[in-house]
């Protein structure tokens, strides 16, 4: 336990450092994130403007919308896992996975917690912007919520993190099978990005889209979270999601964790 | 040793037969041609990026016809930008994504790692013009189905249009010239701005997020002009028109075929003028921008 | 007139220094360290037409940038310098049609194509007539011995044929001027030798003027007759290998063949024995004391044979880089 804790904090100073050395780049980055969301917010805007005075789309008034989409923004902070897949791809490719064949190190433990100090460097450095925009945008947040919903939140928040990782991961071990898993990735992406909810609001789809994108694991990325924010699930609801969300983690996991295994015996198999 | 074969001719290019241009033209066609057999050996992968391309602008139309045109008739107040006035404009933003992705995009995003691996080198090192050699290397065949997304998704978008019974719009030969070349005014402006982005990496020595800032700017020009309006809009219009002119890239092509409320304004017309001028002014500085960040090239060791 | 012309020609780079420590890279936001490295220092030199120059040097002394500098690849801090009357960071597209350069590590050609596909588009950059074009290329396609290798894709040749492919590439405009940054890198002995050969021979049939930057002591001496000797930036040597151990080496060796009984009576005192197989000794010894050793030795032993030589080159290349490598650790 103890040489894994000095590898971690090892990871997150150097991450950190990283962060810091490439300083307009960074500080830049993070508020340019932001840009889409503004067109977005501006295209509501007009969208809302047609309908008149106190219109409500699917429930959502202009306010809510907008704090929907910045809430979006949170929630894939902690959920998009950038090069994740491609890394494990890339190492099952070049062959550089086999060191934890023989090394007492496990790929995915060890991927998890690099993953883990990059995000806490990120957030370090990134709560600067985020804060900026959040309180550019202070007029737009009109009611807070509560503190079991703000547990809530961070609750799913951190389930979302979880879930963003194994998934990503599953696709990288993809490779173990077809070399070129990019198409596959691309694919995924794809699909995050319109039925996570980043976009916007999926409960806003007709049917019968409205009620496919719900068995998804993907709308726990963004779309769940925001939600709970918002406070448009509650009670029974919240909890609900909440466990089906932990369920989605947990079913990744071990499937993350089978198909290193098998990737791994596969791999073995052919002798080098 | 065959003796009589060794010669060191002195004058060859003055007795080249072709002109410079046309010799251009050829290396364009040999460079599109290279891409392509490049391509054909692998297969799937192209066939894949073609299908996942097409997949990701039905999505992106999906979002349109679903969730946004579910819930209003126009984009704005009193805009003119319905539906079909609005898809218009949405295949007018892919024909102009197509063409910049396939001729401009995997150029752009490859000189960063040319520059990285010190590769530039060899774009130094030839006697066609440099700029024109790192633009145009390759060409992204599969981009070019967002042309033909475009195209379908015009010509239905047209058809409704201009065979509506209340208000069908007017078109006529001069406004497809037009539309044709206020769309290659808007190709020269986004290529002047993406090679800049990518002359930074030769300054910066790296530029990961070239691609991502590029996503970032252009995103502004996805959406009708006329969205982008009080307190914060109007001066966002106006840095987005005059400053970064991403907002005419699409607009103002896009107005001369679906013709909102908006196209009869002075403004528009102006604007008009303006489109060319823009693309001019940012080739030239583009051109400038390349031609200053080569002398500090540094051209890294491997 | 010479092709070459090289003026107090000087590059630097400015560095930025990553900081240490967290704290640090927090102070590196707002002010950032960096030092001036002189790749380059003041070097003058002259190269006349068909001269085949060799720059000799440690790594990161200094060969690569000047070829780099001559080929207009990048911006020189101060000097002056002229290839064949142009100068070469003008970069005029009528000087790019004149020479070429070779780098060992790095290729040019596509990866997944032929290299035919490739030397076609060269044959449209450069400009080359379509007669003159195929004649070069089936020239050197025999020279080189890759004529059933220009259908394969590039990635499937050996990296020693790679090398042969970018080496034909860049000479099918037929240079005048060639610079060649270690073209033999990372190759086999075998490939070594052939790709000096190839070297030698073209010289010799086209009289082009060649400057080759490259640590390896068997291209110098298997094909050039002038070596410029290249440490930190700057020039220490311009002359013939011979030449170089006159310069460098203060020493000689002594080989003695000592008759049948004889034992040597401590012959450390006159410098260094290297080797002791008796009857045979070898000594290294400073020249100024040659003679007076010989007298000794010669009046205390019975010897049967005696050799006197030079070191080998390598040795002295060597000792010379060893030497002024030390103060680079700053």
């Amino acid at each position: 336990m103890l040489p894994r804790i000095t590898a971690w904090w090892t990871i997150l100073r150097i991450s950190l450092q990283e962060r810091l050395v490439y300083r307009g780049d960074f500080a830049l980055g993070t508020l340019m994130r932001f840009l889409p969301i503004v067109t977005q917010i501006f295209l509501w805007f007009a969208i809302f403007a047609n309908l008149g005075t106190g219109a409500r789309i699917t429930n959502y008034t202009y306010e809510e919308l907008v704090v929907y989409l910045l809430l979006t923004m949170v929630a894939r902070a902690f959920s998009s896992m950038p090069g994740l897949a491609s890394t494990i791809a890339r190492q099952i490719r070049t062959g550089d996975i086999k060191k934890y064949l023989t090394q007492p190190v496990d790929l995915l433990g060890f991927m998890f917690l690099s993953r883990m100090a990059h995000k806490l460097a990120y957030y370090i450095v990134a709560i600067g912007p985020f804060a900026l925009v959040f309180f550019l945008c202070r007029g737009y947040f009109i009611h807070l919520p509560d503190a079991p919903q703000a547990a809530a939140f961070a609750a799913s928040l951190i389930l979302s993190f979880l879930l963003g990782f194994y998934l990503e991961a599953c696709i990288g071990m993809v490779g173990f099978w077809f070399l070129e898993v990019t198409s596959l990735l691309f694919v995924y992406m794809l699909f995050s990005f319109f039925l996570s909810g980043h976009m916007f609001p999926l409960d806003m789809l007709p049917q019968p889209f409205g009620t496919i994108v719900q068995f998804t694991p993907l709308q726990y990325l963004a779309f769940f979270p925001a939600q709970v924010f918002l406070g448009k699930v509650q009670g029974w609801d919240l909890a609900m999601g909440l466990l089906i969300e932990l369920e989605w983690v947990v079913l990744f996991m071990l499937l993350s964790r089978v198909l290193f295994l098998r990737g791994l015996k596969r791999y073995s198999g052919y002798g080098g | 040793m065959r003796k009589s074969q060794i010669r060191n001719p002195k004058h060859r290019t003055e007795n080249c037969p072709l002109s410079p241009r046309l010799n251009y033209f050829r290396i364009f066609l040999t460079f599109a041609r290279n891409s392509i057999v490049r391509d054909m050996t692998f297969r799937a992968n192209f066939l894949i990026d073609c299908l996942s391309t097409i997949t990701w602008s039905l999505m992106d139309l999906g979002f349109y016809i679903f969730v946004v045109f579910r819930q209003t008739s126009q984009i704005g107040r009193d805009t003119g930008w319905g539906e079909w006035e609005f898809y218009t404009f949405l295949a007018t933003t892919k024909l102009i994504n197509g063409l910049v992705q396939a001729f401009f995009m995997p150029n752009c995003e490859e000189v960063s790692e040319l520059v990285r691996s010190g590769n530039f080198d060899f774009a130094l090192l030839k006697p066609i013009d440099t700029q024109f050699l790192v633009s145009l290397r390759k060409i992204d065949w599969p981009a070019l189905s967002h042309i033909g997304v475009g195209g379908i998704l015009l010509s239905i978008s047209l058809w409704h249009i201009t065979q509506r019974e209340i208000d069908p719009a007017q078109l006529t030969l001069l406004t497809g010239v037009a539309y044709i070349f206020y769309i290659l005014c808007g190709v020269a402006i986004l290529y002047s701005l993406m090679i800049s982005l990518a002359a930074t990496s030769i300054w910066l020595g790296r530029n990961e997020s070239l691609y991502d800032f590029w996503f970032y700017i252009t995103n502004f020009s996805r959406y009708p002009m006329e969205i982008y309006s009080g307190d914060v809009g109007t001066p966002l219009r106006w840095i987005c028109t005059f400053i970064i002119p991403v907002l005419i890239v699409v607009n103002v092509p896009a107005r001369i075929l679906a013709q909102p409320l908006a196209a009869e304004t002075p403004e528009a017309r102006f604007l008009l003028f303006f489109t060319p001028a823009a693309a001019v002014a940012c080739l030239a500085i583009s051109r400038w921008v390349f031609y200053r960040a080569l002398r500090s090239y540094r051209s890294a060791s491997s | 007139m010479p092709v070459i012309e090289i003026e107090n020609l000087s590059k630097s780079y400015r560095v930025y220094q990553k900081q240490e420590g967290l704290l640090a890279s927090v102070t590196g936001l707002f002010r950032r360290e960096h030092k001036d490295v002189h790749a380059v220092r003041e070097v003058n030199l002259t190269v006349e037409k068909g001269e085949f120059v060799a720059f000799l040097g440690p790594n990161g002394a200094g060969k690569t940038t000047t070829l780099k500098l001559l080929s207009g690849i990048i911006y020189p801090s101060g000097g002056t310098a002229r290839v064949m009357g142009h100068v070469p960071w003008e970069r005029e597209i009528a000087y790019r049609r004149r020479f070429a350069l070779v780098m060992g590590q790095k290729n040019q050609l596509w990866w997944d194509l032929p290299a035919l596909e490739s030397f076609r588009l060269h044959q449209q950059i450069y400009r080359i007539e379509p007669q003159q074009y195929q004649e070069t290329l089936d020239e050197l396609s025999e020279l080189l011995d890759i004529g059933r290798l220009l259908r394969q894709p590039v990635r499937d040749l050996s990296l020693g044929e790679r090398m042969k492919m970018e080496l034909a590439a860049a000479l099918l405009h037929s240079p005048d001027v060639l610079f060649l940054d270690e073209p033999t890198i990372g190759l086999d002995v075998v490939a070594q030798h052939r790709i000096q050969q190839f070297l030698k021979k073209y010289q010799a049939q086209r009289q082009v003027t060649i400057l080759l930057s490259s640590h390896y002591m068997k291209d110098v001496a298997a094909l050039c007759q002038r070596v410029v000797i290249i440490t930190h930036g700057e020039i220490k040597f311009d002359g013939s290998l011979s030449g170089i151990v006159d310069r460098f080496s203060g020493q000689k060796l002594i080989t003695l063949q000592l008759a049948g009984d004889e034992t040597p009576k401590n012959l450390a005192r006159f410098g260094q024995v290297i080797e002791e197989q008796l009857p045979k000794v070898k000594l290294r010894i400073d020249k100024a004391n040659v003679p007076a050793a010989l007298t000794e030795i010669l009046a205390q032993h019975t010897v049967e044979d005696i050799v006197v030589e030079d070191p080998p080159l390598e040795e002295v290349i060597a000792d010379l880089f060893s030497q002024v490598q030390t103060p680079v650790a700053t």
